[in-house]
């Protein structure tokens, strides 16, 4: 059986999860993005105390998953990179949210 | 997982985070210098503090950009809470005009107010709980708790102030240079804790803890 069929009624549903966001990493990125409107790659690098490279390969990987917007532009001759959430990622997020609040309302005590 | 995640929680740190660079205290802690040395030197022209408010709203907004953004980045913050600052500057400047329109109104009628005249022979009590009510509404406005401790210092200070009988602007310059003093200390720990980033962006390799 697959992970994400052992919702049979008593089990919790586990297919409902977003494993894009999921990922603690990810997670942290959304939840500080849902928060604002906008925020410069700097910034959510101090934020989340996650180092360039994680940051970046989880940042590609919301963005492919249309989650974020990425806008990448030039201020006083350096590169600026601005994320923001989209629409999608913004909805999926809070999904993501209510699914996890269902999970552990059902999890057996 | 979801139970670690407080939004609350990161919001507000993001706040504290944004501010931690000591500039608002700088500001303030000058703002209220200016006002105490003008009171000094020339006290029937006390009002000309006001003017490095105007001044240094622009003198902030550029310090921000030199000091903080180069260093922590930029956020632009949720529109919601952009507009609860607005609605409460206007509710502060609403009922700053009303308590003015309401004590013109009733000296109209030839005598002064019981609270009008308690304001006038009790400057240094009004001046510390309206001082310490502002620091209030920023430390709320921006999510920093160091400006509750302001506030609590002002009150203690012209409280005291009240009754030791000395001027009112030794006071006004003592509390000023306290918080420009801190302001600075902040930002001189602020600059050393988060040096200048070569790099802000992806694709892009950068000196950046790695």
């Amino acid at each position: 059986m697959k992970n994400n069929e052992v919702n049979d009624g008593e089990t919790p549903s586990i297919s409902r999860i977003d494993k894009t966001i999921h990922e603690p990493a990810r997670l942290v990125i959304m939840a500080h993005l849902f928060v604002v409107e906008s925020a410069d790659f700097l910034f959510l690098q101090r934020q989340t105390r996650l180092t360039w490279g994680n940051l970046s390969s989880h940042v590609s990987k919301l963005e492919d998953a249309g989650y974020v917007d990425v806008k990448k532009e030039f201020v006083d001759r350096k590169p600026h990179t601005v994320l923001q959430l989209t629409n999608k990622g913004r909805t999926a997020f809070q999904e993501y949210r209510q699914s996890m609040k269902q999970l552990f309302k059902e999890l057996p005590e | 997982m979801v139970e670690k995640i407080d939004l609350k929680k990161i919001e507000r740190k993001i706040y504290t985070s944004y501010h931690q660079d000591g500039l608002i205290d700088i500001f303030a802690g000058f703002f209220i210098l200016s006002f105490g040395i003008t009171m000094w030197v020339i006290p029937d022209m006390a009002w000309m503090g006001w003017m490095f408010f105007i001044v240094g709203t622009s003198l902030y907004a550029a310090a921000k950009r030199v000091f903080t953004i180069p260093r922590i980045g930029f956020v632009k913050f949720a529109p919601h809470r952009v507009k609860a600052l607005v609605t409460m500057a206007l509710v502060v400047f609403s009922l700053s005009a009303l308590l003015g329109v309401v004590a013109l109104m009733q000296t109209e009628g030839g005598g002064t107010p019981i609270w009008l005249l308690f304001a006038i022979e009790n400057p240094m009590l009004v001046i510390g709980v309206s001082v310490a009510a502002s620091f209030c509404v920023v430390g709320y406005t921006f999510r920093t708790k160091r400006m509750y401790a302001y506030a609590l210092l002002t009150l203690i200070m012209f409280v005291t102030g009240h009754f030791l009988y000395f001027p009112l602007h030794y006071y006004v310059i003592l509390l000023g240079s306290l918080i420009l003093v801190f302001g600075l200390t902040m930002l001189i720990r602020f600059v050393r804790r988060y040096p200048l980033s070569a790099t802000d962006t992806m694709g892009e390799s950068g000196n950046e803890e790695q």
